[in-house]
């Protein structure tokens, strides 16, 4: 509180102003900046606002909104003023330094600048601008830097009050109501709330309240001093104070006092902090003191200009501050917080359980970035998937953007970009908070023999798809040959990791899950046994046993994959399908995906009987199917559970462990070699046998759908 | 007009008379708070309606945090060095150094009409001090404990951010998507006791009970009760 010592009393001690910046007034910096300014520094005339205080635990403060930047004639109130009237809203004159530069912000030279300021209130005490309009006296001053770049303001405010030395000393400082009499009180607060209600007055923060000896009080303009001397008058100097303390005036009084000892050479000043509660006078909050001023020396002298204090403090501290606001000013933070709101919503309103987290965090493989690779992208990215590897070697070609979603004509110019490194950058113009990855690289396929000079790069290629997918989540395969889909299903049986198939023919489409893989890895152990201990056998994929494996792409072939591109017709080799078809087939796999990723158990999920007795029940999954099959033509769809092969070119037993044993030497005969993988399996035998598979099927069988060597897709 | 054949929502025009009804009833029963005020919105030089347009705005409510207590709280705001050599004289023997840092909430509240949903919005923000804005996590710890529930549970009252229709910065509202179906329950409810007609004017008060718990603006019951005004 007050300092002891000094003769007559304790020291003043005037309660800081505290600044307020409310975000528009960012915005509008920013924005007269950007397209005004430009890299003009010079200073900018300001307005600040504050109002008495009104709340007897929390101080006001001067504080700056949009409006208080200067007025663009252009950009005339698309925006709405919010009009309280000029009540709350007492105007105060300020200046602005804003920089350039940060190296600059910091290099201003604050103390000159606080002189400046500060020369400009004594010269309007002494000529009597001050009297006239006194808001004059709260002249402050802002220095700040705006970084567009990290919208991010660094500022600091000062509000410059003339020190007096030696400093003004306290007699008594009490409630306004203990120091009226009850009618002088009801006087002065009548008087008050007159002041406050009319527009001529309620903006002008400094005033004189003269009390008649009959205990009527008025309020006076400060101009009306020599009127108000008379007999048995009591004059007290008042004005609005922000601040809420009971023991401690505003910051306001110190320049009023200034102006008072200067201009009417008082020693003894009776003073009144104007405060508020709900609009109207507060006298209980309200505080009258007598504070007894020494003039120092040379005050009277105009170019004597006193010292000056006033930087605001930064919680105690005497450094600058720093706003960042790029989360409500910067777009693409923008564009985040909206598509995480939006899928929020998704979860309240329907899907309590849905798995935000997860799906941010699930990183996706997708092999293919044509018309599949583009839609399932998008879809992914629309469920709040974040990060996303597209994998591809070919160039966006011109019949390209018309079916493949996230490529234009820019994309096909000048030989055509290459598809994964577009539809990347599509990917991050859509959502920039995407992490998205391209690898242009050709897939190694069984049937496509290379030669022994291309030995070496094709296993380097092997050994770089092998990464990819070990270091993924979930691996989506939507290549357009069925032969390119080997490896990866290889790859993924291998590492037991979700996989999802679409594949289109001309009016048909498959999606489908690949089962588990064959053999444990270390990983999946623990998972297993998890399952095991949940008692859900069912569902539980054995290893070795095959048995109840759900099946991959390749689980039903009858031959393994070879090329299929050689000797076709153009119309097969340019894969024409419906347009319509993609997108209904990509938006199947994404969901198929999602709700994967939602089951208990995972890639290890059986088909019906176990979603039944999955978690909360509140799943508003249905089943999870093993493959979707759907045909335009008859606009129909269904789905279809297949089992896994023992004799399954990716994804049986024999070919993992051979591939985990032999690496490359399982790799090149497979490639090379038209029979070493039926040979390897077993198919040559069971060919060589009349057997059949027997394939259970939910609905009616399609007689389409059995293997049909020229439906190559499929 | 009959409660049964009532779709829940209200046109501009009523929207108007029912915030002024509001605003009028809250002054007289909830004088505790400033009052709610009316803004009006310039109109758009390309839009045609004649209608008064506008909305209800309640602002800089105040609400205080406990301090933290100190130690590593993480501070919104970077603090940084000046970079100066010499030691300013920041502060004088007249200088009040202020102890106390309680951390302050301050909140707007704007009740704005929304033409496609038909039915008013509530908007919302939330700033320290410093004017500093406030996130949502930071915003959800100020709700009152059941609004937090009703929150979670309700399929009709949620929080999304949007910009704001006037102002053009991100504020956060109350979703409307469910409020014509509630406010249709609520009234035919009230309808029991009283006349079958819907008080129109009313609908704003009956609205604000319901949006008002969630954040936590109490609503009296004598605003609630005087149904002849």
């Amino acid at each position: 509180m007050a300092k002891q010592e000094r003769s007559g009393g304790s020291i003043l001690q005037f309660s800081p102003f505290q600044s307020f910046v409310d975000e528009g007034f960012w915005h509008r910096l920013s924005s007269l900046k950007l397209n005004k300014f430009g890299i003009d520094d010079s200073p900018i005339a300001i307005t600040g606002f504050y109002a008495p205080c009104s709340h007897s635990q929390v101080s006001n403060h001067l504080t700056l909104l949009s409006e208080s930047l200067p007025c663009d004639e252009s950009e005339q109130s698309s925006v709405p003023a919010i009009s309280l009237g000029n009540r709350n809203r007492c105007s105060v004159p300020g200046i602005l330094y804003n920089t350039n530069t940060l190296e600059a912000y910091h290099a201003l030279d604050k103390k000159s600048l606080l002189k400046e300021e500060a020369k400009k209130i004594w010269e309007d005490i002494h000529t009597g601008k001050a009297v006239e309009d006194s808001a004059v006296l709260l002249r402050f001053l802002l220095i700040s830097f705006a970084d567009l770049k990290k919208w991010s303001f660094h500022y600091w405010f000062a509000f410059p009050a003339l020190v007096f030395d030696p400093p003004v000393t306290v007699v008594e400082l009490k409630p306004a109501s203990q120091w009226f009499t009850s009618e002088e009180a009801d006087s002065v607060s009548v008087a008050c709330n007159g002041w406050r209600n009319s527009s001529l007055t309620a903006g002008v923060p400094f005033f004189l309240v003269c009390i008649a000896s009959n205990s009527h009080a008025t309020i006076r303009h400060l101009k009306d001093w020599e009127a108000c001397q008379g007999d048995g008058r009591k004059v007290l100097f008042g004005f609005y104070d922000p601040c809420h303390l009971p023991n401690n005036p505003g910051w306001p009084l110190r320049n009023f006092l200034a102006l008072i000892c200067s201009r009417w050479n008082l020693k003894t000043v009776h003073f009144l902090c104007y405060r508020e509660n709900r609009g109207f006078a507060d006298l209980g909050v309200s505080l009258v003191g007598e504070a007894v001023i020494t003039i120092p020396q040379g005050w009277r002298d105009l170019q004597c200009v006193p010292n000056a204090v006033g930087w605001e403090l930064n919680k105690g501290r005497h450094i600058s501050r720093v706003i960042n606001l790029a989360k409500s000013m910067d777009p693409a933070m923008l564009a985040i917080s909206a598509a995480d709101l939006n899928l929020k919503l998704m979860r309240w309103r329907a899907w309590p359980s849905l798995n935000l987290d997860e799906l941010s965090s699930t990183k996706c493989l997708l092999l293919g970035a044509g018309t599949l690779g583009c839609q399932v992208a998008r879809m992914l990215m629309a469920w709040g998937v974040r990060k996303i590897t597209l994998l591809d070697n070919g160039r966006v070609a011109m019949s390209n953007p018309l079916r493949q979603s996230l490529y234009t004509l820019d994309n096909c110019l000048n030989g055509g970009d290459f598809k994964a490194m577009a539809a990347v950058k599509s990917l991050k113009q859509i959502f920039p908070a995407v992490e998205a990855e391209g690898v242009v690289m050709a897939i190694p396929m069984p049937g496509h023999p290379v030669s022994s000079q291309e030995e070496e790069s094709v296993l380097e290629d092997c050994r770089r798809l092998h990464e990819l997918v070990e270091s993924h989540d979930a691996v989506f395969l939507l290549t357009d040959t069925r032969e390119s889909r080997w490896l990866p299903a290889l790859l993924c049986a291998n590492a037991n990791k979700i996989t999802i198939t679409a594949a289109l023919g001309f009016d048909s489409f498959l999606v489908m899950r690949h089962g588990s893989g064959p053999l444990n890895s270390s990983n999946d152990v623990k998972a297993e046994s998890e399952i095991a201990l949940s008692g859900d056998m069912d569902s539980l994929a054995l290893a070795d046993s095959g048995g109840e494996r759900l099946g991959c792409y390749f689980c039903n072939d009858v031959v393994a994959p070879t090329d299929s591109t050689a000797n076709r017709t153009l119309d097969q080799q340019c894969t024409v399908t419906r347009p319509g078809l993609a997108p209904i087939a990509s938006s199947l796999a994404a969901e198929l995906f999602v709700d994967i990723l939602h089951h208990p158990n995972g890639i290890f999920a059986g088909v019906i009987a176990d979603s039944t007795n999955s978690g909360g029940g509140d799943q508003p999954l249905g089943i999870l199917p093993h493959q979707i099959r759907g045909s335009l033509h008859q606009f129909s769809q269904m789905t279809l559970v297949g089992h896994a092969s023992e004799s399954c070119t990716a994804c049986s037993s024999t070919v993992i462990t051979e591939y985990r044993k032999k690496g490359k030497e399982f790799l090149l005969p497979a490639i090379n070699h038209p029979t070493y993988l039926e040979d390897l399996t077993g198919l040559t035998e069971l060919m060589k046998s009349a057997s059949s598979f027997k394939l259970d099927c939910n609905n009616e069988t399609d007689d389409d759908d059995d293997d049909d060597d020229d439906y190559v897709e499929l | 007009m009959d409660v049964s054949c009532w779709d829940g929502t209200l046109s501009l025009n009523e929207f108007s008379r029912a915030a002024r009804t509001f605003a009028e009833k809250w002054k007289i029963g909830n004088s505790a708070f400033p009052p709610w005020l009316w803004v009006n919105v310039p109109k758009r030089p390309f839009v045609a309606s004649q209608q008064v347009d506008g909305f209800l705005s309640l602002e800089n409510i105040c609400l205080i945090r406990p301090s933290k207590v100190c130690g590593a709280e993480v501070s919104h705001l970077e603090e940084e060095e000046t970079g100066f050599s010499e030691k300013e004289v920041a502060i004088d023997d007249a200088t009040l150094v202020l102890s106390n840092h309680h951390e302050m909430h301050y909140y707007d509240f704007h009740i704005v009409y929304s033409a496609s949903y038909r039915v008013p919005v509530l908007y919302f923000r939330g700033y320290y001090s410093d004017g500093c804005p406030l996130q949502l996590n930071e915003i959800e710890k100020d709700l009152p404990a059941c609004s937090a529930k009703v929150l979670l549970e309700s399929k009709w009252t949620f929080i999304t951010q949007e910009e704001h229709p006037y102002l053009n910065r991100p504020w956060y509202k109350l979703h409307p998507c469910g409020t014509s179906e509630w406010m249709k329950l609520l009234f035919l409810g009230e309808a029991a006791l009283a006349e079958k007609r819907v008080a129109i004017e009313l609908y704003l008060v009956s609205w604000f009970s319901v949006v008002g718990q969630v954040i936590g603006l109490r609503i009296p019951i004598e605003m609630m009760n005087d149904r002849t005004n």
